[in-house]
């Protein structure tokens, strides 16, 4: 028995399928006598160089642990799989439990577009505000939000001159 | 300080820490610039290379 790591980055056209790969790989895992000890999808992620013409990739990581002879067949079948773009089995000594800093920089980046997405949310319907806030800090912040807008419609028209 | 940092663990995953020791144009920095020892100098090359492989960061900076 070793240990692995394994790296898969998805076609990030299928992302919303992620669920069913997970399950088939899963069922090859264990088909091949492969424990999984951990799993993380780190998501949609900017690749640093374009790889068969995709920006973007899916990445999902695999900490599992299993006969080196099995992990050439699981590898004989990935290979051909044309959802996967790329993929790495490392052997690692020990598994780490903690979760990868990959997965906590996408969680980081997640946060701050939820933010932003809030913020647009507010700007549309005024009705989702935090209940936290005074009455007072309400009318404020929605003159900003007039602000924001005018900024935001400016920008716009920017994009579109250019 | 000196500015080259390296925590006790790292993998090919940290790659905010592994972007301190290419350069702009993507080479790895030699050992005698950054002060590494020579061990955790081979770690990095090692963890360079793999997370150049799952396009965490760039081989060169010519990538179109």
């Amino acid at each position: 028995m070793k240990k692995y790591e394994a790296v898969i980055i998805l076609n990030p056209n299928l992302s919303s399928e992620v669920d069913t790969f997970k399950k088939d790989f899963e069922k090859l895992l264990n088909s091949n006598s492969f424990n999984i000890a951990k799993y993380e999808d780190v998501g949609r992620r900017q690749l640093a160089y374009s790889i068969n013409n995709h920006n973007k990739g899916h990445y999902l990581l695999f900490n599992i642990e299993g006969d080196s002879e099995r992990l050439i067949e699981i590898e004989n079948k990935i290979k051909y799989n044309e959802s996967i773009i790329r993929h790495l089995f490392i052997s690692v000594k020990e598994h780490f439990g903690e979760d990868s800093q990959l997965l906590m920089d996408s969680k980081n980046r997640k946060t701050e577009t939820e933010e932003i997405e809030n913020n647009k949310v507010e700007k549309k319907s005024e009705v989702i505000e935090p209940i936290n806030k005074a009455e007072d800090k309400e009318t404020n912040t929605k003159e900003e939000l007039v602000e924001q807008k005018e900024s935001t419609e400016a920008k716009l028209e920017e994009d579109k001159n250019e | 300080m000196s500015k080259y940092e390296l925590p006790k663990k790292f993998d090919y995953k940290n790659v905010n820490i592994l972007k301190q020791f290419i350069t702009e144009t993507g080479k790895i920095i030699p050992a005698r610039v950054t002060g590494v020892s020579a061990s955790n100098q081979r770690k990095l090359t090692r963890y360079i290379k793999i997370a150049r492989f799952l396009a965490l960061i760039p081989y060169t900076d010519m990538h179109n």
